[in-house]
């Protein structure tokens, strides 16, 4: 069960746009969806299905803003009814589902529930996009795993130290208590480390923006959940007494990490991360350098991750610990179970 | 006295009607609960058809005499003004007697 009347990220417009007259198939929250751009240009989807026969449309190609069944020719429109098919006429064929779209931020978004209650408003907003103070720049992975065991993961950094030890880990992490909050439908957990080596990841990051990798510095790690599953990170580190979090531009080397977590199945997602960061945001080879970076450390936790599922899988009778570093996951689930008991009453409701 | 001409007739208050096959020269009672494509079929004429939910059009039969109740998705609004074609698989009469061309 997903939370489904909201937005989700699908997929980045640039891959989509990277399969041309190729339509991109996805599944989603267990919506089967196959996305394609519309006579307009502008991002459709629809269920992954052809009327005619059921096979997947996402095996067809894009031709004039329709998207022809890979089978027998069948065109489907944006709004999943048939247009055309070779020697038919199509009138009476049955329309299948279509699904609302925003193309924002450079992804694309769906809303997978009741489409009458899709709407643009609810779109999260986040000021590093389309914004010439910020660079982005991140890579998508499909894990099998359930889509909370990475909400958990991000919102625990503890786990830094063990999975990560080469790049962000230090002992520290595990030394200094972290504070849990909840406002509202929002969870932020917080850890401020002081006077400290900087791990070599930020090393790396203070050398390219000037700071002496070596000098003592102040860490952060402010961890915010909101729904449907978005964790944003602000990370950073500060040289030491100059105000950590709140220092001056010059003295820290600072970034958001940016978790678009999708769910796919009960035990699998598509997780969209990145890093939105302010220093040197001209310059490409940075960007490109921190995204290698991410890459290297985010695939440590996709074995976890996955290996856990397998686990978890096995004995799914097996009650699991939550100990005080995980009441920022614990906290996040209880938000979502929330919204989903809502969402389910209403539907029983309406 | 003349026997009424019951491709003229309303159907009966029960639903049900007769079809007088043309060329064969047989005639059908269809019941309420049946189509007249299985009503052919029950007496054991192979006649074309696929979908059968009036979306296809492989069942399509030109009306020789009577009124069809056009329930298609086929046809034209046009064309099923014109009664002289109909979907046997889901479309029925709106005289107590079709005669069609089979």
């Amino acid at each position: 069960m997903f939370i489904k009347n909201t937005w989700y990220v699908a997929c980045t417009l640039a891959d989509l746009n990277a399969l041309g007259d190729k339509p991109l198939g996805r599944t989603i929250c267990n919506e089967k969806m196959a996305f394609f751009k519309g006579p307009d240009g502008k991002v459709a989807a629809v269920e992954d299905f052809c009327p005619h026969r059921g096979a997947p449309l996402s095996l067809g190609k894009v031709c004039k803003g329709h998207l022809q069944c890979g089978y027998h020719g069948l065109e489907m429109g944006v709004d999943g009814k048939t247009v055309q098919m070779p020697g038919q006429r199509v009138r009476g064929f049955p329309a299948i589902k279509a699904f609302a779209v925003v193309e924002r931020y450079g992804f694309v978004w769906v809303w997978p529930g009741d489409q009458a209650k899709a709407d643009e408003s609810q779109m999260p907003v986040f000021e590093f996009f389309d914004n010439p103070a910020w660079a982005y720049g991140g890579g998508l992975y499909h894990v099998q795993a359930d889509y909370r065991l990475m909400i958990d993961n991000l919102m625990d950094l503890t786990h830094e130290t063990y999975v990560h030890a080469n790049s962000i880990g230090q002992p520290e992490i595990d030394e200094t208590p972290s504070e849990t909050k909840v406002d509202g439908d929002k969870v932020v957990l917080q850890r401020h480390m002081q006077g400290i080596q900087a791990p070599p990841f930020w090393q790396m990051a203070m050398s390219a923006n000037g700071l002496d990798p070596q000098a003592k510095v102040d860490r952060w790690q402010i961890c915010r959940f909101s729904p449907p599953s978005h964790v944003m990170i602000d990370v950073g580190v500060a040289l030491t007494g100059k105000g950590g979090f709140d220092a001056a531009p010059e003295h820290k080397a600072y970034s958001v990490v940016v978790d678009f977590i999708t769910p796919e199945t009960e035990t699998s997602h598509w997780y969209h991360w990145g890093m939105a960061r302010q220093f040197k945001p001209e310059d490409a080879a940075l960007t490109d350098k921190i995204r290698a970076g991410q890459d290297g450390i985010f695939n440590e936790d996709m074995e976890m991750l996955q290996l856990q599922q397998v686990n978890i899988s096995r004995w799914p009778e097996r009650k699991l610990l939550m100990l005080n570093i995980d009441s920022g996951g614990v906290q996040s689930r209880r938000i979502i179970d929330r919204l989903l008991a809502q969402e389910n009453s209403s539907e029983i409701n309406a | 006295m003349s026997t009424p001409d019951l491709t003229q007739t309303p159907i009966d208050a029960d639903g049900s009607f007769e079809v007088h096959l043309q060329k064969s020269g047989q005639t059908l009672k269809v019941g309420k609960e049946q189509s007249i494509l299985s009503a052919l079929q029950d007496a054991g004429h192979e006649v074309p058809f696929s979908c059968s939910q009036g979306v296809c059009g492989t069942c399509l039969t030109q009306v020789v005499a009577g009124t069809p109740d056009h329930w298609d998705m086929f046809l034209t609004p046009e064309e099923q003004e014109a009664n002289t074609q109909m979907l046997i698989c889901c479309s029925r009469s709106q005289t107590a007697r079709l005669v069609l061309d089979l």
